[in-house]
């Protein structure tokens, strides 16, 4: 917990650290489709790779494996847990 | 044959749930592709006869969600409500859970007779996770059965359900959800009492909750007073949760199915990492991954080549006494020289285009049901993204590098129209392998291999800033992707030779009529004598432009059909296959060039009609030739640097 609680962007979030997610930033229409794959907010979501360039984001939430294109990622706001 | 034995199922379910496995087992050989009405979208039917049961089967494409986001989404939808089928079988990905349900939950809504099937059941043990599926039952209130559709377990049973179940009372009750929202939901429902829309109260007053547009169109021309009622309800609700209304369901959909998940699922403690997992961050990995990528790709490249090389030959040899044949037995005139351009040109898709097409899908297949196709569009997106699309169009330029009929076809996996065009355009830019015989018969033979590589690389870019330029000029946003990841699983050969098979059937359907149509066309063209007139007619253009000799005319003419003409017809009039006779390296270097982009062949034009509309078909070949001829003008300037000192 050195960085505190305080509410990052999804993107921020280091490799393997998990983050609670707070908010989500953005149309209605991304938060709606993010919550159609289970990703609302109270979720529990672990960043678990990423590509080059901070390409898209590997999360995994549940057990399940998602990827994330970055624009996306960014407008998830999450606390580290 | 009467009613009573015949059921109708529509197979539903989110990608990599084993949809087209199941699909596959229970209709075999017994399938037919179709198309959406008006749709780009495959439409896949098949019949299985079963105990005296007549059953159709159609496959709903795999979609994550039932909102109205993309066109297979609205098809799926509006099939179950007007269609009214008597089985949903909604196939479940067992080690995705939780994301699966919220699907369920939604296909609930539309109160349509369900059977749950929890797929995949082998590969979730495995990952420790094990499934009360009796209490999902409870839960639910619908049926739900364990199978393993890649070994055929419980298909059976699920037939022998559906059975059992036919003509009785399965009408389900649709989930709850929050105190707040189904108060809403019911006041609403209660002022829909008298519209007579086909579909449920419950499921329209959701939908308006939700603002989905095409049912509150529908709302508006029947009875509008009910959406003064709805704003008024919806204002309520986001002054409660503090989000907009459509996010608030969504997000109730989310939680209940993983209230569920927590009551029904038992994880074990995580065990050690699979190979699968192993091989998974390797495939991943910043380093890593694209290594792997490379030597996939590449060592998929060699074995279509190969193979693609060796079967073409093998072919050649069995048709090359056929025009012979032709000759003594139906004459010369004028009809037999038609008539036989018609069968050659059928005879040429078999033989150039087919012993390539083959190994391409199967193999691309095979890494799909592996699971690989996936870790490809995760590389790739960032790079993508430059184009204004996402990282899945990569798997239509690696198809289009095999041809770019495919290639385009392929291009209904992405999510928007705007998607499917961007990307079908840039990849009729893509090198196919009938390229390929130009740029290495020609430039890589006699000029060299590194001018033939550069030519590559030169498209490479040039297709980058297309897609660049084209991403600003089409209207629309560009869609983030949103994909799972799935994991590795042993690749099951059934389902590759039968997804080979019906992308190969629908191959030859779309090219074979518009090839031979055009095939003839030009055959007549040259028979009359026209091709000296038409190719002085167009010198301004090739010899003065793009400094080639004028019957390049000719040839380009005839590579319209497929472009290796462009070299067969070459070496044929010229009598040699010694180009350097004939071309200078640098009139070699432009005739690659514009050969590479001057028009998609025929049989690409036909898909881009077929599901574009022939307006948009004819711009781009238009665009095409203007672009490609002041492409090469300006290449041939270019060179005259470099080899006229």
């Amino acid at each position: 917990m050195v960085s505190g609680k305080k509410m990052m962007s999804l993107t921020e979030l280091k490799d393997n650290q998990t983050g609670i997610i707070i908010t989500i930033l953005g149309g209605e229409k991304a938060a709606k489709r993010l919550a159609d794959l289970g990703l609302t907010p109270g979720t529990e979501i672990t960043v678990t790779g990423r590509t080059f360039f901070s390409g898209p984001v590997r999360i995994d939430v549940f057990g399940s494996k998602l990827v994330l294109g970055k624009g996306l990622a960014s407008k998830i706001m999450v606390k580290i847990k | 044959m009467n009613g009573e034995n015949k059921i109708n199922i529509v197979l539903a379910g989110q990608g990599n749930s084993g949809k087209s496995t199941v699909f596959n087992y229970l209709t075999g050989l017994h399938q037919h592709i179709g198309n959406w009405s008006g749709k780009t979208i495959e439409k896949l039917e098949g019949t299985l006869f079963y105990k005296g049961y007549t059953i159709d089967v159609l496959d709903l494409p795999g979609i994550y969600s039932l909102s109205t986001y993309s066109v297979e989404e609205k098809i799926s939808r509006e099939y179950i409500l007007s269609q009214k089928p008597d089985f949903v079988v909604n196939i479940i990905d067992s080690t995705n859970l939780e994301r699966n349900l919220i699907f369920t939950l939604q296909l609930l809504e539309l109160e349509c007779p369900i059977i749950l099937v929890l797929n995949m059941v082998d590969l979730a043990k495995k990952k420790g996770v094990t499934i009360d599926s009796h209490k999902l039952q409870d839960i639910l209130d619908l049926p739900v059965l364990r199978t393993v559709a890649s070994r055929g377990f419980g298909l059976t049973d699920l037939i022998d359900k559906a059975i059992e179940l036919k003509g009785k009372e399965t009408r389900h009750v649709p989930p709850r959800y929050g105190k707040e929202i189904e108060s809403s939901i019911s006041e609403l429902s209660l002022s829909l009492r008298d519209t007579d829309l086909p579909y449920p109260e419950r499921w329209t007053a959701i939908k308006l909750l939700e603002k989905d547009g095409e049912i509150t169109g529908k709302i508006r021309v029947k009875k509008p007073e009910v959406l003064v009622k709805t704003d008024q309800l919806r204002i309520k609700l986001e002054e409660i949760h503090g989000h907009d209304s459509s996010v608030v369901i969504a997000d109730e959909r989310s939680h209940l199915a993983s209230r569920i998940t927590r009551e029904i699922v038992n994880i074990l403690p995580h065990r050690k990492l699979s190979l699968n997992d192993r091989l998974d961050a390797i495939t991943t990995h910043k380093i890593t991954g694209y290594l792997f990528m490379f030597l996939i790709l590449g060592g998929m490249f060699l074995t279509v080549f190969s193979f693609g090389n060796w079967l073409s030959g093998r072919l050649e040899m069995i048709f090359v006494n056929w025009h012979d044949w032709w000759i003594l037995n139906v004459g010369v005139s004028f009809v037999a020289a038609l008539g036989w351009a018609a069968i050659e040109s059928v005879l040429a898709l078999i033989q150039i285009a087919f012993p390539y097409i083959l190994p391409f899908y199967i193999i691309l297949y095979f890494l799909e049901d592996w699971g690989y196709i996936a870790r490809i569009s995760f590389l790739m997106d960032h790079i993508m993204h430059k184009m204004g699309i996402h990282g899945k169009g990569c798997i239509s330029f690696i198809i289009g590098f095999g041809c770019n009929v495919p290639g385009c076809l392929s291009c209904r996996i992405m999510e928007t129209r705007r998607e499917r065009f961007i990307t079908a355009v840039l990849v009729t830019l893509v090198p196919c392998s009938a390229v390929s015989v130009i740029i290495f018969g020609l430039v890589g033979k006699y000029v060299g291999l590194w001018w033939a590589l550069g030519l590559y690389v030169f498209a490479m870019v040039l297709i980058l800033l297309l897609g660049k330029l084209s991403s600003k000029l089409v209207p629309g946003e560009p869609v983030e992707l949103i994909m799972p990841m799935p994991d590795y699983k042993t690749p099951h050969l059934r389902t590759i030779l039968a997804q080979t098979w019906e992308a190969l059937k629908e191959f030859v359907f779309i090219a074979a009529p518009i090839v031979i149509i055009s095939g003839v066309l030009i055959q007549a063209i040259n028979l009359a004598g026209w091709m000296p007139a038409i190719s002085s007619l167009l010198s301004p253009v090739t010899v003065t432009w793009l400094g080639l000799p004028a019957m390049t005319g000719i040839l380009l003419i005839f590579g319209i059909l497929r472009k290796e003409l462009i070299l067969v017809m070459l070496a044929a009039y010229l009598g040699t296959t010694n180009f350097a006779d004939a071309l200078t390296s640098q009139q070699m270097i432009t005739l690659a060039v514009v050969s590479m982009f001057y028009i998609p062949c025929v049989a690409t034009i036909s898909v881009l009609w077929k599901d574009y509309g022939w307006k948009k078909a004819l711009a781009i070949s238009i665009i095409e030739i203007l672009f490609a001829i002041i492409l090469g003008g300006l290449v041939n300037r270019l060179l005259d640097l470099v080899f006229k000192q």
